[in-house]
């Protein structure tokens, strides 16, 4: 027998539950307080059949398991080249369908200018000069960013419909969120995030989980590169600024 | 509390709360329980616009299936009334 889920296991639950409890209630008792107990029964049994069918199949355990071995290796990567500039959040181009996270090798202080579309690869020029030269990893965001169904507008609105369908609604790490944007910043608020962040070093650089879906999706919608400039979780509320790059 | 969870929460609440209400105003009419029931739950799964497609499409279903359970009952009670 198919492996069930527990909503599956729920409704058919009350589904026999209702047809016990409606039929016996409306053709021999003439009950109707008994058989609208039965019908509400038999409507949630319904639901749940229903979301059963709707609902990930993956264990969150191995979810957990592939996020983490992710984050580890390129947490590694970076550690490795001893790199602390931030990263900078790209959006998709026709080289690449994903937004992606580059992190220059060398940075003087100020952002680098990205003025065009990056090769698909780990180590990617964007510059004339030799030290021009970053890392362009890929994030749980990229990966994130392409279950939106569609591309969200550059608004406050358009984005904070998006990131709450994604992180409340697809993959339920948070109960909803709300954008604020001013001058070239945007900030997202977060609430009750169920996502814990890290304080390694490959943090400092790309930013935590959330931080790093927020900064791909913002991206993504405003179509420039954005910069976690500020993170910080207070009151179990998750907070994250971005920097929108020219 | 997942999304999934808080909105099977949400509708039994309502189903059973409205339940009572009706038990208690001392209705007895199956047809009355009916359309609430339908009632609510069509408001409740318009407003979780947050699923993911698969999940809108099924609850889309099930959406269509108590519209039609209502729309025969609501048939049987004008022909009741005509004949």
């Amino acid at each position: 027998m198919r492996r069930q889920n527990p909503y599956t296991w729920a409704g058919l639950g009350l589904l026999v539950a209702g047809c016990l409890t409606s039929i016996p209630a409306y053709f021999i008792f003439g009950s109707v307080w008994l058989t609208a107990l039965g019908l509400c029964m038999l409507i949630l049994a319904v639901i749940l059949l229903a979301l059963g069918r709707a609902v990930p199949r993956l264990p969150p355990e191995v979810c957990s398991l592939l996020l983490e071995t992710g984050i580890e290796n390129i947490a590694a990567l970076i550690e490795e080249l001893g790199i602390k500039t931030r990263a900078i959040y790209l959006p998709s181009s026709p080289t690449c369908l994903y937004p992606r996270a580059f992190i220059p090798l060398h940075a003087n202080g100020s952002r680098p200018e990205i003025t065009r579309a990056l090769p698909k690869r780990l180590i990617a020029r964007y510059g004339s000069n030799p030290e021009d030269i970053g890392l362009l990893v890929n994030t749980i965001g990229s990966a994130a960013a392409g279950m939106i169904e569609a591309r969200p507008g550059a608004t406050p609105e358009h984005l904070e419909s998006a990131l709450t369908s994604l992180l409340s609604g697809r993959l339920g790490v948070a109960d909803g969120t709300r954008v604020i944007c001013f001058n070239n910043h945007i900030r997202v608020e977060i609430d009750r995030p169920r996502l814990e962040n890290g304080s390694t070093w490959s943090h400092q650089c790309l930013g935590g989980p959330l931080a790093t879906l927020v900064a791909s999706v913002a991206a993504e919608a405003w179509q420039k590169p954005m910069t976690i400039s500020k993170e910080e979780r207070v009151n179990g509320k998750h907070t994250v600024e971005l920097e929108v790059g020219s | 509390m997942s999304l999934y969870n808080r909105y099977i929460l949400t509708v039994s609440l309502a189903l059973l709360l409205s339940t009572v209400l009706m038990i208690a105003a001392g209705l007895d009419r199956l047809q009355v329980y009916f359309t609430i029931y339908v009632f609510e739950a069509l408001v409740i799964s318009e407003l979780y616009v947050y699923f993911n497609r698969k999940a809108r499409r099924a609850l889309a279903y099930v959406s269509a299936l108590l519209f039609g359970c209502f729309s025969i009952a609501l048939f049987l009670q004008i022909f009741n009334i005509l004949t």
